[in-house]
């Protein structure tokens, strides 16, 4: 596999690839259909994991949702309020900010993330002598704490950092900036250590998901006389169909909890300039001890979250039907 | 012993719920040891934030010490600065709470007593007849009861490298048209006057600058009474506090607000900064042989009848009232006051604390002896912005300073937005 053969010969490639699909797959269809009856060692599997997830996860959620709608500085009993929190949100300058800061947090990773994960993907797909030092390579700040990761670009974007360095080695000196503390460059100097991450990620979803095409469609596509972009358009891409609703909840989880580059690099400033609704959230949840407002908060951005992949799921399946 | 140490920037990021989650759980199994009645030894919790290397290591060896010569025990239980001030609430009402907590004087432990979550201290005091007045002042609740117990304090200051100002020529500033020709000349010599260090996690610094014109041209009175939301950021007094402060922006670092306060220190001893206002604990990260270098003067006097008050914040202890072994809680707490153990202290952390009792050898250094004689001299002592209000408020004055130092034309819309801010936090 190690010779660039794939499309002189598909036969070899599809044969390769077949059985890199069987042998990720074949294990996991065999559990599915194990024929016994619900043995107690099952029902263990089924109640463990229920009850941990209970404890853990499902009832924090709804106390969550509770606070959210009283008022509780952490210390005094908290208080039934109603809607009271969600209704400050309508007035709140910062919460809109911070909105609006999502929104175009959600547009800019989201796509640029989605679009250079699919391209880098596409671009290191074949199997080349070295590949897998580039594919390493991109994957490599995935492995990174992101709080390492925006200690690293703090310093990149220090006003005597490199980044103002390489810009005026290159002449363009008066693009000099103090990146993080100009409200009008903040957020976008946070989304690129975000994205330098993410595009990894999303680059081995799509690698996967590459690999489990048919090299037969690709084939036929091209004795029908089909164009590159063709393929990559009527074959690639709705192959991809399942991977692509992966990527999406991926994408909008990932950006809507974005919060370790932004609270590291700015923690929201200046000036709530570059405020997220999760940095927003945790400010006030747990600098200002305002668990009240902090969890309706957190409801809005589980909404926003759930909202959007569930929209994009039932649409998702709708096709498929 | 800053609450804002610069250790904040090495905090689990975004592990919140999970990082509480976490500690929470060591702090119940911690707790469990102390349950039952008052007896003579047993064991009780000290959770301390002082999670800095040097100051954690001080903290054990006094713990260790303690211990050795005590029937009761105490367990030492260090969580990180940024995750412990978050949880420092759910530590207090939990059922079964540590017992004692290493924390601050003023607006914070006063709002715990109103709510009966503090132990009454009083019995330590009555063996304290030494300490000064103004920390027990300090230590005492709105219903007179003594909660807190100090331990040692630290002083602000104009800090500069006493190398550079011989080689301007300069001497100490003490009026206001003094420190503004002290600017004048520095920024002739092509360096930058004032460094300041409110970008990146420590915009909280260029409160200090607010304290200190509120201090100088308002009075510790009106500051305290501002803070607490018995005046407005839109007053009139208020205005002219940005009137002085905008006289001298000129001359501060136009990075002030990019670089973190780490690096505007380094920026001091390197000289690309003539002078830095910050407290002592920045002497940490001093190199030995620069801290000879190292001078401060006093913040310049702007009114000559407003009475000269500095920033002394004060650090200690407090313990949950439910704790159940308080005759253990009061042995330690007592001593933490003596002279042995405050000077065990001194000597092992970085040594630019005062410690708050006076019998205790407070480092010979001409920098500990120079602070200690300013605040001496002091009409009043204000602790710092979030120590005199809370860190909410803290919030709010960070979002106001830094965009009033990045636009000072828009002041008007940012005091009332910062009214408008500051009136939310009050009345939740």
């Amino acid at each position: 596999m190690s010779v660039a053969s794939t499309q002189a010969h598909p036969a070899g490639a599809a044969t390769a690839g077949g059985l890199g699909v069987r042998g990720s797959r074949g294990p996991r269809r065999d559990r599915r259909f194990k024929p016994f009856g619900p043995s107690p060692l099952l029902i263990a599997f089924v109640v463990v994991p229920l009850l941990i997830e209970s404890v853990a996860v499902f009832w924090p959620a709804i106390q969550g949702v509770y606070i959210s709608l009283t008022h509780w500085n952490g210390v005094n009993p908290p208080t039934f309020a109603g809607l009271d929190n969600y209704r400050r949100m309508f007035d709140d300058p910062v919460f809109r900010k911070a909105l609006e800061n999502t929104a175009i947090w959600l547009v800019l990773f989201g796509t640029v993330s989605a679009a250079g994960g699919l391209g880098c993907a596409m671009f290191l797909q074949r199997e080349r002598r070295g590949i897998a030092v580039y594919r390493a390579a991109l994957f490599l700040p995935v492995v990174f704490s992101l709080t390492a990761t925006a200690l690293m670009w703090q310093t990149l974007y220090q006003p005597r950092g490199l980044a103002n360095g390489l810009l005026s080695a290159i002449g363009l000196g008066s693009w000099q900036h103090a990146w993080l503390a100009d409200p009008r460059t903040a957020l976008y100097a946070q989304i690129l250590p975000a994205l330098w991450r993410e595009i990894g990620y999303v680059m081995v979803l799509y690698l996967a998901g590459l690999k489990g095409i048919d090299p037969a469609l690709h084939e036929a596509a091209k004795v029908d006389g089909a164009s590159a972009w063709q393929q990559f358009r009527n074959v690639t891409l709705p192959q991809l169909r399942s991977v692509n609703a992966v990527v999406l909840s991926v994408i909008v989880i990932d950006s809507l909890r974005s919060f370790d580059v932004v609270w590291s690099l700015t923690q929201g400033g200046p000036y709530n300039s570059s405020q997220l609704l999760s940095t927003y959230m945790y400010q006030t949840a747990f600098v200002n001890t305002d668990f009240g407002y902090g969890c309706a908060l957190a409801v809005v951005i589980f909404v926003l979250a759930f909202g959007v992949i569930v929209s994009y799921l039932i649409r998702a399946f709708k096709e498929t039907d | 012993m800053s609450r804002f140490e610069p250790s904040r920037r090495g905090f689990l990021a975004g592990m919140g719920a999970l990082g509480a989650g976490v500690a929470l759980g060591g702090c119940a199994t911690a707790t469990t040891p102390s349950g039952g009645a008052a007896q003579k030894g047993g064991a009780v919790t000290l959770q301390s934030d002082l999670s800095s290397p040097l100051a954690e290591k001080a903290m054990k060896s006094l713990v260790a010490a303690y211990n050795k010569q005590s029937t009761y025990t105490v367990k030492l239980n260090t969580v990180a600065a940024t995750t412990y001030q978050p949880l420092l609430p759910t530590y207090l009402t939990s059922a079964n709470p540590p017992d004692i907590y290493t924390w601050y004087a003023g607006s914070d432990a006063n709002h715990y007593s109103a709510r009966g979550l503090l132990l009454d201290v009083s019995k330590v005091w009555s063996s304290l007849g030494n300490y000064p007045t103004a920390l027990k002042t300090l230590s005492t609740d709105a219903s007179g009861k003594q909660i807190f117990v100090p331990t040692d304090y630290y002083w602000w200051g104009v800090f500069y490298r006493k190398s550079q100002f011989k080689k301007w020529g300069l001497s100490e500033p003490t009026t206001w048209a003094e420190f503004l020709k002290v600017c004048q000349t520095i920024k002739a010599k092509g360096v930058i006057p004032i460094g300041l260090g409110a970008g990146t996690g420590t915009a909280w610094v260029a409160s200090a600058w607010f304290d200190y014109f509120d201090i100088r041209i308002n009075g510790a009175e009106y500051h305290r009474g501002l803070l607490a939301g018995q005046h407005k950021f839109t007053d009139p007094q208020v205005v002219k506090v940005f009137d002085a402060w905008k006289q001298v922006l000129p001359y501060f670092d136009p990075n002030g607000t990019a670089v973190s306060w780490q690096e505007a220190s380094n920026q001091l001893l390197q000289g690309e900064t003539g002078m830095l206002l910050t407290g002592t604990f920045f002497a940490d990260a001093v190199p030995a042989g620069s801290l000879d270098d190292l001078d401060f003067f006093k913040f310049p006097v702007l009114d000559p009848s407003v009475p000269d008050v500095e920033e002394a914040p004060t650090d200690g202890l407090f313990a949950s009232s439910h704790t159940g072994n308080s005759a253990a809680v009061m042995d330690f707490m007592s001593w933490m006051t003596t002279p042995t153990a405050q000077n065990m202290w001194t000597q092992t952390s970085s040594g630019t604390v005062i410690p708050a009792n006076p019998q205790a050898t407070s480092p010979a250094t001409p920098l500990v002896q120079k602070g200690k004689a300013m605040l001496a001299a002091a009409a009043d002592l204000t602790q710092f912005f979030n120590r005199d209000s809370t860190d909410a408020l803290q919030n709010t004055a960070d979002t106001a300073l830094v965009d009033f130092i990045q636009n000072p034309g828009r002041l008007d819309s940012i005091l009332s937005t910062w009214q408008s801010q500051a009136e939310k936090v009050w009345n939740s």
